[in-house]
């Protein structure tokens, strides 16, 4: 079977739990034998993917500039010099790659990595797209080869989905910027041009190839997806890792809804990353519900990084908060939870890791409530940072007030930490050893947070029981689930 | 010629409310009354007051050959007055047809012999005379909490004068022997009445499993399995939860059907007779000893302690409330002494197993908290302001 998934990140690069998702799932899908190419609209040449492919952008691949580390020279970056365009001979490719990530790892072949530049990525909303585009921040280099690509492979015809969309989606007189963009006029000044025209390069991009199915990744790449799955005749899945409505609550996006809603019309099958999104979906688009299959995310376990946790640096115990500073992530209960706990364990030390809107409000609440001498704010950790964040803290608490999935608590938990995460999260439906509390349930928070805390026999039998229990929480389980999903798509 | 024994065992914890950090040093009830006169309420109207009905309805249809006993905890007695006392009438009655034995417990239902004998005996004397008073029954048979025993037990109960144990058949105990005789206590006269678990279960658990090759069970079917052991046994045990009927098997099953046909399908054979515990003894003979190399229940798969100490939460949860006893008996405080037992009640320890798979399903179904970590964090909370808002303060007050 041969599938085409739109994704919008890879590890390391990655800004929340879809790249760590997409990772997971591709690797054991391809173990299954599913032969699948990820296209993403990004590539930085630093992605620990042994087990895919990575190929150039068919229309201008010797305009692509792989940004490799110069002393490691990336064998990704010579594969892309050496694969100008997909489908010229993607077999011996395959079986070079295959042999290189056997050597290396012995992993599995079977998945391509396609890269489509664009300017998107994930957790992108209109504001932050327009801040991109008027600060440069978006490379000079990626809109060159946007640019390019777009001079010299024109559409052999305009993608109707794709017109219709720009048609419906570009804002008037309700957004002052959209006159403004400076250095981005001829790139698309709205977020939803952008999406239009990957949709428009990611269609090129795989132009002529034959897939079965089309499985698509979150609202940005549904417009590719209904796009390429009508080309290629196949049947759409769209997989729902978070809605507009979890990210902005009732601020949500009206447009981006909308997309969201277009993909879910157009999919011949939804998955869903919990039974919680699945009946958030349900509600906010009227998919009927047995369109909606639920496949929840794994975890890849690890080994304890135990150096860590000789490197503290503080006295107190250390209660962690780490995602993204936003509305959908709910810091603010985590600074109410902790005014209380600090009544209790006077010495305990808050850290909030991440950034975000919402980073601001929260120096200032934990500075008005006085207890500002007891929180870090390290800003966004990547890498080795996240490692030693998750092994130096006594506690994990993941707030959301809305979370479709929440991969950070399995992560925690695979460093042998214990965690709270909110009932409003899809991953309380598959752990039975974290405690669970309702995210505006300030007082159980702190309670539980205390709990943790004061009692090491409720510590170490949550972590024995969390150890065992996420060895089942893997992405084999996923996949083993997408595949049966993925044959009765096919077979209608 | 064979008898049956039934046995039932009737109990209410009282369940301790959500208590978290916060409520520490300022809340200082600790019991979920709301919660509890509800399950009361409600196991009363699903099982108790029916139950009780029917099993009036058959010792009179039968002119008291049908028999059977119960154990009633003194916690499930105090909760029947407080919330359902028609509840403990129909108990009356039931004690005055003269078909019915009561069996002692602890009070507390608790696992006081585990860790403090001096209180398992008085929680013991507490029940005799509850029994006293309410049924009017001096008890001659004791069962332990959940069938909790092991040598040590069973020679301390033979020490206090009881006739009998009623306790579990375990597989690994009985080995060669058959659950359908009288044994005694490794040492001692006092003899051991061992549940029939197959039997016992094939009620209490599969009644209503659709999945079990011998759905649906009838009764005319369960009581050609009990006339098989003709001239294979003396005394068939069927020791259960009373919430069997109604509660953990719905009415809807027709368990009540099940009952209510049972005994007149067991007497069709003239051999066979329904007897109490004590007539169990007073009839039949002990084969031998029984001797025990674990401590055994009737709970979990495992059959033995696991279920109420298991882990490390509830090991510290034990150790912290049997530590308590010496000072608090000394306070000779009758009112903080019931608060402390209440907290003993084993229950409490139940809920906070981490056990996989089917034990665990029966755990939860049970539970009143979220899981295992919750119920432990709770009691733990309660602990903690006991000793801060209670116990500590008192202790200044004596000083001075």
């Amino acid at each position: 079977m041969r599938v085409l998934m739109l994704g919008w990140e890879y590890p390391p690069h990655i800004s929340g739990g879809l790249g760590t998702a997409c990772e997971g799932l591709t690797r054991s899908l391809a173990g299954r034998g599913i032969e699948i190419d990820f296209l993403v609209p990004k590539l930085y040449g630093e992605e620990d993917a042994p087990h895919m492919q990575l190929l150039g952008a068919a229309s201008a691949a010797p305009m692509i500039q792989v940004p490799a580390p110069v002393a490691a020279p990336d064998p990704l970056a010579e594969l892309i010099a050496a694969e100008p365009m997909l489908g010229t001979d993607p077999i011996v490719t395959a079986a070079a790659e295959a042999a290189r990530s056997q050597a290396a790892q012995g992993s599995e072949p079977g998945v391509r990595v396609l890269r489509v530049p664009a300017m998107l990525k994930p957790y992108l909303d209109q504001a932050t797209y327009r801040e991109l585009i008027t600060t440069g921040a978006l490379q000079e280099s990626a809109l060159d080869e946007i640019a390019a690509s777009q001079v010299m492979n024109p559409l052999p015809e305009p993608p109707h989905e794709i017109s219709r969309l720009e048609h419906v989606h570009i804002p008037g007189d309700d957004l002052p910027f959209a006159e403004e963009a400076p250095t981005g006029a001829h790139y698309g000044d709205d977020l939803f041009a952008e999406v239009a025209r990957y949709a428009m390069s990611a269609t090129r991009r795989v132009h002529g190839q034959k897939y079965d199915l089309v499985h698509a990744h979150d609202w940005m790449t549904f417009p590719a997806g209904i796009e390429i799955a009508r080309r290629a005749g196949a049947p759409l899945l769209v997989h729902v890792h978070s809605l507009e409505y979890d990210r902005a609550g009732r601020g949500a996006d009206r447009d981006i809804v909308a997309v969201e809603h277009q993909g879910l019309e157009n999919a011949a099958r939804v998955i869903a990353v919990s039974y919680y999104t699945r009946g958030l979906i349900n509600r906010v688009h009227n998919t009927p519900l047995d369109k909606i299959s639920v496949v929840h995310n794994g975890v890849y376990a690890r080994e304890t990084i135990e150096a860590y946790t000789e490197q503290r640096t503080s006295t107190g115990p250390v209660v962690l908060f780490l995602g993204r500073v936003t509305f959908q992530k709910g810091p603010e209960y985590f600074v109410q939870a902790a005014a209380r706990v600090l009544e209790h364990v006077p010495d305990a030390v808050f850290i909030m890791a991440g950034s975000g809107d919402m980073l601001p409000r929260m120096k200032a609440l934990v500075e008005d409530l006085g207890i500002a001498e007891s929180f870090r704010f390290p800003g966004f950790l990547r890498g080795a940072e996240v490692e030693r964040a998750f092994s130096t803290a006594d506690v994990y608490v993941m707030p959301s007030v809305s979370e479709p999935f929440g991969i950070a608590p399995l992560e925690a938990m695979s460093h042998d930490r214990p965690v709270i995460v909110s009932k409003q999260s899809g991953v309380s439906e598959v752990l039975r050893n974290a405690l669970k509390v309702n995210f505006w349930d300030v007082d159980k928070i702190a309670s539980q947070i205390v709990a943790l805390l004061e009692l090491p026999e409720l510590r170490r039998v949550i972590i024995e029981r969390a150890r065992e229990e996420i060895r089942h929480i893997h992405w084999d389980a996923a996949a083993e689930k997408l595949v049966p999903i993925y044959e009765s798509v096919l077979r209608g | 010629m064979p008898s049956v024994c039934f046995y039932f065992e009737v109990h209410q914890p009282y369940r301790l409310k959500p208590y978290g950090a916060l409520q520490v040093g300022s809340d200082h009830e600790y019991f979920d009354e709301k919660l509890n006169a509800e399950v009361m309420r409600k196991v009363a109207n699903k099982c108790y007051l029916p139950a009780n009905e029917s099993m009036l309805r058959l010792i009179d249809r039968t002119d008291g050959r049908f028999r059977i006993s119960y154990a009633v905890t003194g916690v499930a007695i105090e909760q029947m007055k407080l919330y359902a006392p028609e509840v403990l009438d129909s108990f009356v009655r039931l004690a005055e047809t003269g078909a019915v034995e009561f069996v002692a417990e602890t009070y507390y239902h608790s696992l006081a012999a585990l860790y403090d004998k001096d209180e398992y005996r008085e929680q013991i004397d507490l029940e005799l005379k509850l029994i006293k008073n309410e049924f009017g029954q001096t008890p001659r048979v004791f069962r332990n909490t959940e069938f909790i025993y092991n040598d040590e037990i069973g020679q301390f109960i033979s020490d206090l004068g009881f006739e009998a144990m009623l306790i579990e058949g375990a597989d690994d105990i009985l080995d060669w022997r058959s659950p359908n005789f009288v044994y005694t206590v490794a040492g001692r006269e006092t003899r051991l009445l061992t549940k029939n678990f197959k039997l016992s279960d094939d009620i209490a658990f599969r009644f209503s499993n659709q999945a079990w090759g011998e759905f649906p069970l009838t009764a005319d079917k369960f009581a050609g399995w009990v006339h098989g052991h003709s001239g294979a046994g003396d005394v068939i045990n069927l020791f259960m939860d009373y919430e069997t009927f109604g509660e953990h098997q719905w009415k809807e099953t027709g368990i009540f059907d099940f009952l209510e046909h049972l005994p007149e399908l067991l007497f069709t054979h003239p051999d066979w007779d329904i007897l109490t515990p004590s007539q169990v003894i007073d009839r039949y003979p002990a084969l031998g000893e029984l001797p025990f190399h674990r401590t055994v229940s009737w709970a979990d798969e495992a059959r033995d302690i696991s279920a109420w100490r298991g882990n490390a939460m509830q090991q510290r949860a034990l150790a912290e409330i049997y530590a308590l006893g010496a000072d608090i008996r000394r306070r000779n405080n009758s009112h903080l002494l019931a608060l402390w037992r209440r907290l003993q009640t084993s229950d409490h320890f139940y809920y906070m197993a981490t056990k996989s798979a089917s034990d665990a399903e029966v755990h939860d179904y049970f539970s009143p908290y979220e899981g295992p970590y919750d119920a432990f964090i709770h009691y733990m909370n309660v602990m903690k302001d006991l000793n801060l808002s209670v116990l500590a303060p008192a202790q200044k007050q004596l000083r001075l």
